[in-house]
């Protein structure tokens, strides 16, 4: 299953407990898709770069969940129909670190045969002394 | 015209993403995405920056998305 991100603004004029049943909502609507939350960064309040719909501030929200590829659409869909929310990201975060894994593992390979290289260097240095 | 010559002592241009082996650009580090934001909020190009240009298409995309979620501004100052 592969893993999502989901960055969230929310209107920072929500009350406390107005803003935690609608996080809650988008949970429950998660969980009946089948997706597993991995991940919660809760930024809170923030000054937002430039004006959106005259607000200057935003409530931010990061998730990263796994889930199945059906998952995020209709979550999708809630985001975009809720008047609390300002703006939303949606990434597939596996294919964006997809190179990221590709190169660990290269560099670890490369990593493993300098090594070897070393030692067989070494044991041809060694080698020689030991006949003599 | 009369005058020094001026001298200059030309740093080398270094990729930081290359050396520091950051291979995913996460939109959500500001902090770095802000060294190549000047006040005017356009992006740095690469040949003033030296990234490299794998690097500098991953990072052309972590800033729009930066802008998109209102982290970094469209327009500065």
């Amino acid at each position: 299953m592969p893993l999502y991100e989901v960055g969230i603004i929310l209107q920072s004029s929500l009350e406390e407990p107005e803003r935690e049943a609608f996080i809650a909502e988008l949970r429950q609507l998660l969980a009946a898709q089948h997706a597993t939350i991995v991940n919660e960064d809760v930024w809170g309040k923030r000054t937002l770069a430039y004006e959106i719909d005259h607000q200057r501030e935003g409530y931010y929200l990061f998730w990263r969940y796994e889930g199945p590829g059906t998952a995020p659409a209709p979550f999708e869909t809630k985001l975009r129909l809720s008047d609390q929310v300002i703006r939303f990201l949606h990434l597939n975060l596996d294919r964006e670190t997809k190179r990221a894994r590709k190169m660990e593992k290269v560099r670890a390979a490369e990593k493993i045969a300098k090594q070897q290289a070393r030692e067989r260097k070494a044991l041809a240095a060694a080698a020689p002394v030991e006949e003599a | 015209m009369a005058g020094k010559k001026k001298f200059y002592v030309k740093r080398k241009k270094v990729c930081k993403f290359t050396v520091e082996h950051i291979e995913y650009i996460d939109y959500k580090d500001v902090d770095l995405l802000k060294q190549y934001v000047p006040v005017s909020g356009k992006i740095l190009p690469r040949r003033v920056s030296g990234t490299n240009p794998v690097y500098q298409r991953k990072l052309t995309r972590a800033i729009k998305r930066a802008r998109i979620m209102a982290l970094l501004p469209y327009l500065g100052d």
